[in-house]
């Protein structure tokens, strides 16, 4: 968006393109990866529930995925621990 | 029918298995078994993944976690090391972890809970049958024979084997959703390039594992079970009752065993009070199993003078199974 070493007129087509995609798709785009965020936490939920006490899938098998989802294991576990209130619902 | 008859009119079961509660000979008759069909020229692997495994025993010689170990001329005996090989598979999962993300070491949080799930009791039991895929999927063998873990566990094992089943069905439905949603913000931000679902990868192999172990149990072409009873009243009741049990999770039931059968010639002469009692109630038993199995009997195994074990002992069991036919 920024690059000023482009051509003048590809910039204003970016930018332009940048200005449809921020008017229309943007907030679909957003939800859809939102959405995407919240099945993988009850994905992990399903496969790794033993970590909160709540076992689910044979732990023989969720070892296999336990790799994958390293990287999602602390901020998963933040969300499903974390007090909830009025505000949750509000927002 | 003989159990001669049953191996030769149904050459594609290749499975063969040996039911019924601890104690009332198993182990012997699998060896029996495994050691008739291997000098009729079958290359037979018989296994073990019992942690009290009996074959060691049997055969007089130490081959527990050691792979297949050759018995005898197309005879191979092996026992799996249960607890090395959850204590392997943990260690895998640590080294993938590391390598994919290339960690010094594994987080606190994850490799605890690598160890706790070692710890739980389904641990085991998956842990036992995946190794069951493996050595059916990797031998090249004529027949499996299938020294198995007490009946208990094996109905356990199927009974949660459907119930995973289910789940890992939702589990892969939800992650194809994901999948959907990944799509959709790919596709709205031009993006082209989408990486291969690894965890869908998983999901569908763990799928067939599961599948594929509760087949072989479960397979009517392939798979002989053959339930092992004695003449003790508590025997036959438990017996009939797994029957019907087995019935329902569709393991299929090839026939009858009877172990422990008391020579008849024992009962001539002058013998002690105890001994005749002894007797006159094993023939009552036996005419009960006779009239609740009837057809299904194919052999009787004579309580022999001393233990089975070592192979002179296994090649006397086998002629009197295999080459004299069904007599009480």
């Amino acid at each position: 968006m920024t690059d000023e070493k482009k051509p003048k007129k590809g910039g204003i087509l970016s930018v332009f393109k940048d200005i449809v995609y921020g008017m229309s798709s943007h907030e679909m785009t957003r939800h859809a990866v939102r959405t995407r965020a919240s099945m993988e936490h009850l994905f992990i939920l399903i496969t790794m529930g033993d970590l909160l006490g709540v076992p689910i899938l044979p732990p023989y098998y969720s070892l296999r995925l336990l790799p994958y989802v390293t990287p999602q294991i602390s901020s998963w576990k933040r969300r499903m621990l974390r007090e909830r209130d009025i505000t949750d619902v509000l927002g | 029918m003989s159990l001669r008859t049953v191996f030769e009119s149904q050459p594609d079961r290749r499975y063969i298995m040996f039911g019924g509660k601890g104690g009332l000979g198993k182990t012997t008759l699998s060896a029996t078994c495994a050691f008739w069909l291997a000098s009729q020229g079958k290359r037979v692997l018989l296994f073990s993944v019992d942690p009290q495994a009996s074959l060691s025993d049997i055969f007089q010689k130490d081959i527990f976690g050691k792979g297949p170990v050759p018995i005898m001329q197309n005879l191979w005996a092996q026992e799996v090391d249960a607890d090395r090989r959850i204590k392997e598979y943990q260690e895998e999962i640590r080294k993938k972890i590391l390598d994919m993300y290339g960690f010094d070491r594994v987080p606190e949080e994850i490799d605890n809970y690598i160890a706790a799930a070692s710890a739980e009791p389904a641990m085991e039991e998956s842990a036992i049958f995946d190794a069951v895929v493996d050595i059916i999927v990797q031998g090249d063998y004529d027949y499996y024979i299938y020294d198995l873990v007490p009946l208990g566990h094996a109905l356990y094992y199927l009974s949660m084997a459907k119930v995973y089943d289910e789940w890992i069905n939702k589990i892969t439905k939800l992650r194809e959703d994901m999948r959907q949603y990944d799509q959709v913000a790919a596709t709205m931000r031009r993006e082209e390039t989408m990486e291969e679902d690894k965890i869908l990868g998983e999901l569908i192999y763990i799928k067939e594992r599961i599948n594929a172990s509760s087949r072989i149990l479960t397979d009517k072409r392939q798979t002989a079970f053959f339930f092992v009873v004695v003449p003790e009243e508590m025997i036959i009741l438990d017996t009939k009752k797994a029957a019907e049990l087995f019935a329902k999770f569709d393991v299929p039931l090839s026939g009858y065993v009877v172990n422990r059968v008391l020579p008849p010639d024992l009962g001539a002469g002058r013998i002690p009070e105890y001994l005749r009692n002894r007797i006159t109630m094993q023939q009552r038993y036996m005419k009960d199993i006779q009239s609740a199995f009837g057809a299904q009997i194919l052999a009787y195994v004579p309580e022999m003078e001393r233990d089975i074990t070592g192979l002179p002992m296994i090649e006397r069991l086998a002629k009197r199974l295999f080459e004299e036919g069904p007599k009480a």
